[in-house]
């Protein structure tokens, strides 16, 4: 079976990356920011994966400690979104609103 | 020479505090069922008491260049690492110590908020996480428990959620400090990349050869340093910082501006000079240039507070730049072979950590204790309130005046050995900046002095008149801290000797 070289993967891990930014920097909604944060955590795992490979890459496999590191960052993922969404329905309740500029009291 | 040791060994206190925080939801039921009050604050105590007792034989790696520890099987270049070595120890005991004293504060503190059991479970969660973060020997290790530090640093700071500051500081804190920490990941999938492990000893091997490619290497470093960075609240990257000091509870406060952003410095420390040797990769200028921005920016800001906690809270950004700035001194000197600067300056950094933790930790507790007879956290309405609470008054005095540099406190001997590190490298550029320090830290000095004369030395305003001394159990670890501040100061030898240990075996002198 033919695969795409990683090459293709790091540019795909760069291109998420980009988007995560966008959404972080430009969506005002804080379930799309939480959105954003976990693309780009995608993005890096994606890069991880990918520059992992590229050590290997003629061979078809990679490295279990790339893979090892991955799965746990993946898991920590999970945890930070968890904890983010908790504290956007605390947010919910307080204000009925998610909009980023009708909660900001504090001074960004 | 470096030892080979048994993982268990190494790991007890951390298996006490994890043992601890799982249990201690659990004494949070049988205190809501027999109505009793107190029991999870005084069992979390005691586990960073026993916790700390378990780690009391650890200095004995100082005779040694440090022990290692790994999972039989597993071991590096490719598997999990422990490696205790003095900068660890230094940094071990100072988490458990300062750990164990917010814990014994927020017995009587917290007594009357609900979900103790949760607060107590984070709290020693993040102190496990911190120690895991100075005792790891590779990137793995090192980001796994830097994770379970910052979860729980920010379930902590979010802890009074049916108010709005902590929920809003606390989303700000998370989406920042978290997208830092991917930026980190991404510096060591890049180191990964290039070295094919993760391994800190065998990392240094590879990066100290000249054919490295420089531009990938600063590439790494930037992202690590920008990734931690966050979390230690380097100015650009400060800005949760003062959010979410003044919306935690007050211990927690203590820990994140004592304990978290100097776990954070630690990581930056950690992987810069032992993966990029400073004679190749040229850091020195990065870190002071940063030092001289963050502390000028936090300085200003310090100044225009009126929020107590808010205060303190740029202070510590201050601060932070002083740390930085050791460090940089130390890469610098190296670099343009001023030896005897170079470890001062690192020596230096270590004292300030250490004199920033205990005085900052005392700060943030007093100023709590504080908060809780006067009911405000502006600081003309606390107009006064040292004199109707004399034993938190006096240690937040000695607080303030240990972080403005005053003989013979802690304080006086880290900045001390920080300005002199600075001048003694003696070219242009060096003696430039440590002027710019020098001002800084006068500049600081002058909203201290103006905190203590507002709190303590003038005359009792409204609120202080009706606030009467806190209780024992809340006076005890501040008067613990300040003593530890004026032993520091008035003995700083031990200590020192500690910091060169470290120093000498981080760096790479020639």
């Amino acid at each position: 079976m033919e695969y795409l070289p990683p090459q293709s993967y790091l540019a795909l891990s760069l291109i998420l990356l980009a988007i995560g930014f966008y959404c972080l920097v430009s969506k005002r909604n804080m379930i799309k920011t939480v959105i954003g944060l976990e693309i780009v955590t995608i993005a890096v795992n994606t890069a991880f994966m990918s520059l992992g490979w590229m050590r290997t890459y003629p061979a078809n496999f990679i490295d279990p400690l790339a893979q090892t590191f991955v799965i746990i960052s993946i898991a920590i993922g999970g945890i930070v979104a968890a904890l983010a969404l908790s504290l956007v329905v605390d947010a919910h309740q307080h204000y009925k609103t998610l909009d980023l500029k009708k909660l900001r009291r504090l001074r960004w | 020479m470096v030892i080979e040791v048994d993982l268990v060994t190494v790991l007890r206190p951390l298996i006490a505090l994890i043992t601890f925080s799982v249990v201690a939801p659990l004494l949070g039921y049988i205190e809501g069922k027999l109505k009793l009050k107190r029991l999870t604050g005084a069992f979390a105590t005691l586990g960073l008491l026993i916790a700390l007792l378990l780690s009391i034989d650890m200095p004995k790696a100082l005779l040694t260049e440090g022990a290692v520890a790994s999972l039989s099987g597993f071991g590096p270049p490719l598997g999990v690492e422990i490696r205790v070595d003095a900068l660890s120890i230094f940094m071990v005991l100072l988490f458990l110590g300062l750990g164990l004293l917010v814990s014994l504060y927020s017995i009587k503190y917290m007594e009357h908020d609900t979900g103790l059991d949760r607060y107590y479970t984070m709290l020693l969660l993040l102190v496990a996480g911190m120690i895991g973060v100075a005792i790891a020997g590779d990137f793995f290790t090192l980001f796994v428990f830097w994770e379970l530090m910052s979860v729980s640093s920010y379930s902590l700071v979010a802890f009074r959620k049916y108010r709005w500051e902590p929920i809003e500081a606390g989303f700000k804190y998370l989406v920042m400090s978290s997208l830092g920490s991917l930026m980190a990941l991404l510096g060591m999938a890049l180191l990964y990349g290039y070295a094919g492990t993760l391994n800190f000893h065998a990392l240094s091997m590879i990066f100290s050869t000249s054919s490295v490619d420089p531009f990938y290497g600063y590439i790494t470093l930037t992202l690590i340093f920008v990734g931690f960075g966050v979390t230690a609240s380097i100015v650009p990257f400060h800005t949760w910082l003062p959010d979410a000091h003044p919306a935690a509870p007050s211990p927690i406060s203590a820990m994140l501006s004592g304990l978290v952003i100097k776990a954070a410095i630690y990581a930056i420390a950690r992987s810069a000079y032992t993966i990029f040797n400073p004679l190749i990769f040229n850091y020195g200028v990065l870190f002071t240039v940063f030092a001289v921005v963050t502390t000028t920016v936090a300085n200003i800001m310090a100044l225009l507070q009126r929020d107590v906690k808010r205060l303190l809270a740029f202070s510590s950004t201050v601060n932070i730049g002083f740390i930085l700035f050791g460090l940089g001194v130390a890469a610098y000197g190296l670099r343009i072979g001023a030896i005897a600067a170079s470890l001062m300056g690192f020596i230096g950094a270590l004292m300030h950590l250490l004199s920033h933790a205990i005085g900052k930790g005392l700060l943030f507790l007093a100023a709590g204790s504080f908060i809780t007879r006067a009911k405000t956290r502006n600081i003309y309405d606390l107009q006064g309130i040292g004199r109707a609470m004399p034993w938190t008054g006096a240690s937040f005095s000695i607080g303030l005046l240990s972080l403005s540099g005053a003989p013979p406190l802690a304080g006086f001997v880290s900045k001390l050995l920080l300005l002199m590190s600075g001048y003694s490298v003696g070219d242009a550029f060096m003696n430039v900046v440590t002027s710019l320090m020098l001002v800084n830290s006068v500049f600081a000095a002058a909203y201290y002095l103006r905190l203590l004369q507002v709190c303590v030395i003038r005359p009792k305003g409204i609120r202080a008149e009706t606030s009467k001394e806190v209780s024992a159990l809340i006076v005890v670890p501040l008067v613990l801290l300040m003593i530890a501040l004026v032993a520091i100061g008035c003995y700083p030898w031990p200590l020192i000797e500690v910091a060169q240990k470290a120093a000498s075996i981080l760096l790479p002198l020639p």
